[in-house]
C-alpha cells in the first residue's frame, strides 16, 4: 500500500517554517479548512488554490523547522498534499508527517520546477522527474515507518496492530 | 564498533543490543509527559485512539505549568479538563504553580540513568542531563504511549563535545551552549543527539548540567545526553527515583562529529537580540542599556540561578528604571530559595517573584508583556523577536549571573567584575 507517489510538483523554498505560514496562528481565530484555503500564501500567492488533489511539495532546507505541532501536518492533508520532497525537515514536523500518514522524504531538490511532474517511490528510495531525466537515490523509508504511513497514520495503525507488530530494522 | 550513549538505551528499549544511528526502532518507554498546551490536541487524539485501556497512565505525568495561572477560560477550562483525566485514569498530576514540566519531573523520582523519556515539548532534552534518554514528542505519539507504552524511534547519530579544563568563576553552562549555538548555529544539531563530557562537565552540579541538556533544543537536538556520576546518582536517590542503569559510550563510538572546548577561556556570552545564535562574549555588547531583566525558565529557573543573582544583589538594589522578575522553575526551588533567605535578598534589591511555571519564558500569561523599545536580558532559552508579546522590543539573552549583573547596573555587564559574580556553589562530589 505504500504505493508510488505521483504528482505535480509545487515548490517552496528553504526555512519554510509551517506554524507561520500553514497554523491558525497565521491566521487567528480561523478553522483548519480556511487555514489550508490560505496556506502559504504570503510565500507564494495562489499557492492553494494551484494545489491539484495530490500534489507534492517541493522545499529546500529545513521545511517544518519550528514546526512541533501537529496540526500543520493536519491542514497539509486537507490541502490535499499526497507527498513532501525536502532537502531537510524540521525533526518534529517529520515525525509529525508520519505519524499523520504523509509521505516525507529528504532528497536534493536542485533541479526540479514548478509544475513539474514528481515521482515519489518510498519503499524503494527514489525520487524521479522523469521528463528531465532525474532520477535521485534516497534513502528508503524504513518498514516501520512506511507501515504507519501506508495504515494512514499511527492512530489507524495502532487500531489495526495494538501489538506493534511490524517489521523493524536492525542494521542501518 | 562501539555504541554511543543514545543507541544503547534506545537499543536497550527495543529489546536487544545497541541500535545504530538511523535505524528506527519501536522501544519501550519508561515514563511520559504531557503539558497543558499541548494537551488538548494529545486528548483529542487519546479519544480517537479509542482504547479501553490505558496501561501506561500512571507512568504519565500531565503538568498545568504554561498556562501556569491561566490567562483565560479556554486555559482554565483545559486544566480542568486534564485534572479530571488524570483522577479517572491515574495520571500523576502537576497542578498550576507546582513547576515546570522539565523541573518537576526530575524532582518528583519519575526518571533515572538509563531511561527512555518522552514528553510533549522540544527541551524534553533536559532529562539527558540524568543519562536518561528525553525528546520532544507530539500528542499521537502521546496517545500510542498511553495506549501501548512503546513508540518508534529514529535512531539518531551523535555529536560530541568534550569540555575540557574548568569553566572559570562566572562562567556557566549557559555560556556554554550559547557558545555552543555562535559555532554550531540554531538547529545546528537538528535530528542529532549531542553527548556532553569531559572535566568541565563533571565538575558542575546537577542544575547546571540540566541546563547544558535543556538548551541543546536550540540546537535542533533530538536528545543530549550526559554520563551519570555520583552526584548524578545521589541526586535522584534523594528524590526517590528508580535504581540508576547508567550508560556510558564506548571508546570506539562512532560519532557524527567530535567538538572538544576550552571551558577555562570561555567568557560569559550574549546571545543578541532575536537570534538565539547571534552569539558575543559579554565584553563585546557590555554597556548596552537594558531596562528589563528576567530570571526563570526551564533553563535557567533553577536554585543556581537564584543563588547567583541573590550572590550579585546582596544588599544592593537594581538601577533606576529597571524591572527585575525571577520566576522559580518550581515550587521546590521556590520553598528552598525561601528558606535560604534568597527571596528576602532579591525582593529587597528591587525584584519581584512570580508563580512558578513558564512565566517568564514566553508571552503566554499575557502578564509580563514588554512595552516598545524595552531592552530585555533574560536567562530564558530563546529571544525571537516578539517572544514576549511585543515585536518594539530587543531581548538578549545570558546567564542569570549576567542578568543579576546587568540589572544592577543597568547595561548589560560582565558578572565576573561586580562583587558576588564569581559565586560558585560548593558541591560535595568532584
Ligand atoms: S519554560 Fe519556556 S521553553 Fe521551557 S517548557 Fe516552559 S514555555 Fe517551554
Amino acid at each position: 500500500m505504500s504505493a508510488l507517489i505521483k504528482g505535480r510538483a509545487h515548490l517552496l523554498g528553504d526555512d519554510v517554517n509551517t506554524d507561520l505560514h500553514c497554523s491558525s496562528k497565521y491566521h487567528p481565530g480561523r478553522d483548519n479548512a480556511y487555514v489550508a484555503q490560505h496556506a502559504f500564501e504570503q510565500l507564494a500567492p495562489g499557492f492553494a488554490a494551484r494545489f491539484g488533489k495530490r500534489g507534492v511539495i517541493v522545499a529546500g532546507r529545513n521545511f517544518g523547522n519550528n514546526s512541533s505541532r501537529e496540526q500543520a501536518v493536519h491542514i497539509l492533508r486537507m490541502m490535499g498534499v499526497g507527498g513532501i520532497v525536502a532537502a531537510s525537515f524540521g525533526r518534529q514536523f517529520y515525525r509529525n508527517c508520519i505519524n499523520n500518514g504523509l509521505t516525507a522524504v529528504e532528497c536534493d531538490v536542485a533541479g526540479v520546477a514548478d509544475g513539474d511532474e514528481i515521482e515519489i517511490d518510498p519503499a524503494a528510495g527514489r525520487v524521479a522527474v522523469r521528463a528531465r531525466g532525474i532520477v535521485r537515490e534516497v534513502p528508503p523509508l524504513p518498514e516501520a515507518a512506511l507501515a504507519i504511513v501506508a495504515a494512514g497514520g499511527l492512530i489507524p495503525f495502532l487500531k489495526a496492530h495494538p501489538d506493534w507488530k511490524i517489521p523493524v530494522t536492525t542494521e542501518g | 564498533m562501539g555504541a554511543t550513549i543514545a543507541e544503547k538505551i534506545l537499543g536497550a528499549h527495543a529489546g536487544g543490543a545497541p541500535a545504530r544511528a538511523g535505524d528506527i526502532v519501536v522501544a519501550g518507554v519508561d515514563f511520559a509527559m504531557l503539558h497543558d498546551a499541548r494537551a488538548s490536541n494529545a486528548l483529542r487524539r487519546i479519544e480517537q485512539l479509542g482504547a479501553k485501556k490505558l496501561p501506561f497512565a500512571s507512568r504519565t505525568a500531565f503538568v498545568l505549568d504554561h498556562y501556569s495561572p491561566p490567562p483565560h477560560a479556554e486555559a482554565a477550562n483545559i486544566h480542568r479538563e486534564m485534572r479530571a483525566f488524570a483522577d479517572a485514569h491515574g495520571t500523576v498530576l502537576y497542578d498550576v504553580g507546582d513547576g515546570i514540566c522539565h523541573q518537576v519531573l526530575p524532582e518528583g523520582g519519575h526518571l533515572t540513568c538509563g531511561d527512555l523519556v518522552v514528553g510533549t515539548d522540544t527541551h524534553s532534552t533536559t532529562y539527558g542531563a540524568f543519562n536518561a534518554f528525553g525528546t520532544g514528542v507530539e500528542g499521537t505519539d502521546l496517545s500510542a504511549v498511553m495506549m501501548t507504552g512503546k513508540l518508534w524511534f529514529r535512531v539518531p547519530e551523535t555529536i560530541r563535545v568534550d569540555l575540557k579544563g574548568r569553566l572559570q568563576p562566572g562562567v556557566w553552562a549557559k555560556d556554554v551552549t550559547l557558545h555552543m549555538l555562535g559555532r554550531l548555529g540554531a538547529e545546528g544539531a537538528n535530528y542529532k543527539a549531542i553527548e556532553y563530557a569531559g572535566p568541565a562537565v563533571r565538575a558542575m552540579d546537577m542544575d547546571d548540567r540540566m541546563t547544558l541538556a535543556n538548551h541543546a533544543a536550540e540546537l535542533g537536538a533530538k536528545a543530549a545526553l550526559l554520563e551519570g556520576d555520583e552526584k548524578t546518582f545521589a541526586w535522584l536517590k534523594a528524590r526517590g527515583a528508580r535504581d540508576p542503569r547508567p550508560v556510558k559510550a564506548d571508546a570506539d563510538a562512532r560519532y557524527g562529529q567530535r567538538i572538544e572546548v576550552d571551558a577555562a577561556k570561555l567568557p560569559p556570552q550574549v546571545a543578541r537580540k532575536h537570534k538565539i545564535d547571534d552569539v558575543v562574549g559579554v565584553p563585546e555588547v557590555r554597556g548596552l542599556r537594558v531596562n528589563y531583566a528576567l530570571i526563570g525558565t526551564c533553563t535557567n529557573g533553577r536554585l543556581d540561578d537564584i543563588r547567583q543573582a541573590a550572590a550579585i544583589l546582596k544588599g544592593k538594589r537594581i538601577a533606576k528604571g529597571v524591572r527585575m522578575i525571577v520566576t522559580p522553575a518550581s515550587r521546590n526551588v521556590y520553598l528552598q530559595a525561601a528558606r535560604e533567605g534568597l527571596i528576602e535578598i532579591l525582593t529587597q534589591a528591587g525584584a519581584s517573584f512570580e508563580a512558578a511555571g513558564c512565566g517568564t519564558c514566553v508571552n503566554i500569561t499575557g502578564h509580563l508583556i514588554t512595552g516598545d523599545g524595552d531592552v530585555v536580558i533574560t536567562s530564558a532559552n530563546r529571544n525571537f523577536k516578539g517572544r514576549l508579546g511585543n515585536p518594539d522590543s530587543e531581548i538578549y539573552v545570558g546567564s542569570s549571573a549576567t542578568v543579576a549583573a546587568s540589572a544592577l547596573a543597568g547595561s548589560i555587564t560582565d558578572p565576573r567584575e561586580v562583587m558576588g559574580g564569581d559565586w560558585r556553589p560548593v558541591s560535595k562530589a568532584a
